[in-house]
């Protein structure tokens, strides 16, 4: 893998890409975009979802035909439509769902297409892991190469995707949300290995939302909004909400809005409840109109003490009880009939019937109230749910459209929302803006807080940290599947506060702790 | 979403007839394909386009539609019933024997009939739901199961003279439709209407199209999916007693194969074998192109093997049509 060091003068061009115009079914989704790219810097591809980002990334990485305009590789034109193409003039994509093969091991993963033989043909494997391994040591992983890639936690499995690309000869590196799928610690391990990419001559492009992750990657800022570049700025000459006003269109005064007060009524009690054998037991209760957030690193047990309250998963012992009813354990149904509603983690995974319309899957948590003797009926269904929908301002083609054809912000509109056409007592909420892009998250977040403010119990778990210090009444801390610690409102409002949650949920001193490798939990 | 809903409307509005018709054509892509059949066999052979074959091919489809529905329920929770064929022959097998063995009422040989196939169904998805046990893996013990039970009633001849009475099944009917024609029709409006308007239809559709998904929603996967195994055998079991009723014998290689056929009429009415997607509708039509096939080939004395191959030629393209419309529609 020769990295000579490329001559960063400005007047090299890796990528450019001139007038780009696209559109699909006659509605335009760029329209005459301009970019350029040049060695060893990392650009941050700004916008909503929907501003035409993933586009604009397809189209430089060869793999659809613009209806105008051109892509130019070090001033060669590009061929459209030929992703084998654009691979050979060193422009390589990571895309938003990793391409890597679980079962295969690292280093099989890393050479699949272009295996190193013996000269009888055969697979030289030691070759392949001492190349490998060389490779992966250029940016500072020191993994075993011979490991199962089902075995690395997600962002290390998304760093091997881009030791692959290079490894090939990427002088253009284009990542599709490299961070959508992945912790905030991990965030800056990938920071380094862009970083590093750039001091290798690379051009990285990255396509984000996250005002957090431009600041610590990129030194160049392009926002679309639309399909037409609306800023292209050094990262030194623009402020956060010039990023952010430049990608919604408008001011956004407030991202979050006011918490409002919380009675004594306690609605939910976790008591002695063990999530995974051996963990230490978990004791809290909610109260009436109060957001609980559950903060923690990935494997935390965050996500499983959510699952374990509203009873899809069996705890090892303990009692869930709501509004002083016992829930039953492996029983969703019987949460359900308590008014508690859940919107999970995995909005794809466990969230939504992406092959279902909007109507039936709103319709599915609430089945009983829109049926009668086993027929549903319509009317009273269409009715409930459209005016939850429209009270949620989801952007639609109609109760009908299919949620695999809707944007991440509007499935999560529907997950949370078809829970609304009945009461709900307490709700648990996993990372409920995983994937959403600004516009739509103020919205979620007014959503949540009016509906504490009806008097529903939250519980919140967040991996975003302003989240958490900001949409919450109080925190919990989680490490080890247990509860590390305990905030207050007060204490959330403490300008050291993300120290001290980092300190508890690694269970480290902050100023030792390391990025060193743990497998995911 | 009001303002985006009157969008799309006055697009569709402004569209020309011949892509509205296009359009249309697209969506229904296998009801163009049948038509095409139609019209070639009505050219090719003057006694394929008469109430009386209309007839012929409507009572030899009736056995299949039952099995083709429960495959369909089945193959929407994204599994696959491959013992159908077998049980089809052990409760032929069940039914004969019980006309034998307990006189001459035709309610004996219904009752087992529609029992053996039952508790086959029942086996299927009790190891399918509450052992974990993959459905291609638990109905081809199945397959092996029912058709050995089908040899061992019978001890491994076929069931001979039977009372007359047994025939009534298959053979009675009003102006012309028989009984299994009859129950084809009822049964198919039946699960159309099922698996369209009611609470266990789209419990079906959400545990095939993400089982997790519909679990937290608060739908016991379990249970429904232990139901459509049950439901795919209890039809399979009517379809044995049709079949045997036909020709008053039972016969334990009775229905051998007719699951592919099932599974055929099941995949080119746009069903996905991941689950989740497909409609009654749909099979009915596959299930009508298939049984066209068979009897347009026939009247035209092509050979029963050179029929093997061409029906498999026709099952492919047809679904070759399907996922080339499916992409078109996008």
């Amino acid at each position: 893998m020769p990295h000579t060091v490329v001559d960063a003068s400005t007047e090299t061009v890796m990528l450019l890409c001139e007038g780009i115009e696209m559109s699909f079914g006659g509605v335009p989704v760029l329209k005459g975009v301009d970019l350029r790219l040049r060695p060893g810097t990392v650009t941050a591809l700004a916008g909503e979802n929907g501003a035409g980002k993933s586009t604009l990334m397809k189209i430089a990485s060869g793999q659809y035909k613009p209806d105008a305009g051109e892509v130019r590789v070090l001033g060669e034109i590009l061929p459209a439509g030929n992703t084998k193409a654009a691979n050979e003039r060193g422009v390589a994509i990571v895309p938003q769902e990793l391409a890597s093969i679980p079962e295969l091991t690292v280093y099989e993963n890393l050479f699949i297409g272009r295996e190193i033989r013996t000269p009888l043909g055969t697979l030289n494997r030691r070759a392949m892991i001492a190349e490998a391994r060389k490779a992966l040591g250029e940016f500072g992983l020191t993994i075993d190469p011979t490991v199962q890639v089902s075995t690395l936690p997600v962002g290390v499995r998304q760093i091997i995707e881009i030791v692959k690309a290079t490894s090939r000869g990427a002088r253009v590196l284009l990542l599709d949300e490299p961070t959508s799928a992945i912790a905030e610690r991990e965030v800056a391990r990938l920071a380094a290995v862009v970083h590093n990419l750039r001091e290798q001559g690379v051009a990285v492009l990255f396509t984000t939302h996250k005002m957090e992750e431009i600041r610590a990657m990129a030194d160049r800022v392009v926002v679309l909004r639309d399909g037409k570049l609306i800023t292209d700025s050094a990262l030194s000459d623009i402020t956060d909400d010039g990023i952010v006003t430049a990608m919604i269109g408008r001011e956004l005064e407030n991202l979050f809005p006011d918490l409002g007060a919380h009675s004594d009524d306690i609605v939910l009690a976790v008591d002695e409840l063990v999530v995974a054998p051996g963990a230490q037991p978990i004791s809290f209760s909610v109260r009436r109109g109060e957001i609980l957030g559950l903060a923690g690193l990935v494997g935390a047990g965050r996500t499983e003490l959510i699952e374990c309250i509203y009873g899809i998963r069996k705890a090892v012992s303990g009692t869930v009880t709501v509004s002083g009813h016992a829930l039953r354990p492996g029983r969703p149904g019987s949460s359900i009939a308590q008014h508690v509603a859940i919107v999970p983690e995995d909005r794809k995974g466990a969230g939504a019937v992406l092959s279902m319309s909007i109507l039936d899957n709103a319709t599915l948590p609430r089945i009983a109230a829109f049926s009668h003797l086993g027929v549903i009926t319509e009317r009273k269904r269409k009715s409930a749910i459209g005016e939850t929908m429209r009270s949620m301002r989801l952007k639609s083609n109609g109760l009908g459209q299919h949620m695999e054809n809707l944007s991440g912000g509007n499935q999560q509109k529907v997950v949370l929302g078809r829970w609304l056409t009945g009461t709900v007592d307490t709700l648990l909420l996993d990372e409920p803006t995983r994937g959403v892009d600004v516009g739509a998250r103020s919205e979620i977040y007014r959503i949540i807080v009016e509906l504490a403010a009806q008097g529903m119990a939250v519980v919140m778990a967040s991996s975003d940290m302003p989240e958490i210090l900001s949409l919450a009444h109080r925190a919990l801390v989680m490490r080890e599947f247990g509860v590390a610690g305990e905030l207050t409102r007060t204490q959330l409002a403490a300008p050291d506060v993300q120290d001290t949650i980092f300190r508890l949920a690694s269970g480290l001193d902050a100023s030792t702790a390391s990025l060193t490798e743990e497998p995911n939990a | 979403m009001s303002t985006t809903t009157a969008d799309v409307v006055s697009t569709q509005d402004s569209r020309s007839w011949g892509s509205l018709i296009g359009d249309f054509l697209i969506r229904h892509i296998m009801i163009v394909v049948m038509l095409l059949i139609v019209a070639f066999f009505a050219y090719r052979s003057a006694r394929f386009a008469t109430p009386d074959n209309l007839l012929t091919i409507l009572i030899a489809a009736a056995p299949f539609a039952l099995i083709a529905l429960g495959q369909t329920l089945v193959i929407l929770t994204g599994g696959i019933d491959l013992s159908v064929g077998s049980v089809i022959a052990a409760s032929a097998m069940a039914a004969a024997w019980s006309a034998k063995s307990f006189g001459d009422n035709p309610v004996y040989p219904l009752i087992a009939a529609v029992l053996a196939g039952l508790i086959a169904g029942a086996v299927n998805g009790f190891v399918v739901a509450r052992l974990n046990v993959p459905p291609f893996i638990a109905t081809l013990g199945m397959l092996t199961l029912a058709s050995g039970v089908a040899y061992v009633i019978g001890g491994g001849a076929p069931i001979n003279g039977l009372p007359d009475s047994y025939g009534m099944w298959a053979n009675t009917g009003v102006g012309g439709l028989t009984i299994p024609v009859i129950l084809m029709i009822v049964a198919i409006l039946a699960f159309a209407f099922i698996m369209r308007r009611t609470t266990y239809g789209l419990r079906v559709y959400a545990i095939g199209g993400n089982r997790l998904a519909a679990e937290i929603a608060g739908v016991r996967s379990r249970s429904i999916l232990f139901s459509v195994y049950a439901i795919s055998g209890l039809l399979a079991g009517l379809s044995g007693l049709m079949l045997s009723s036909r020709v008053i014998t039972g016969a334990p290689n009775l229905g051998q194969g007719y699951e592919l056929d099932a599974i055929a009429a099941v995949v080119i009415g746009g069903a996905s074998l991941m689950g989740g997607r497909g409609t009654v509708w749909g099979t009915a039509i596959g299930l009508l192109l298939i049984q066209t096939i068979n009897n347009g080939l026939d009247l035209l004395l092509v050979p029963a093997y050179w029929q093997n191959v061409i029906k498999g030629v026709i099952i492919v393209a047809a679904v070759t049509v399907d996922v080339w419309a499916a992409k078109r529609r996008k």
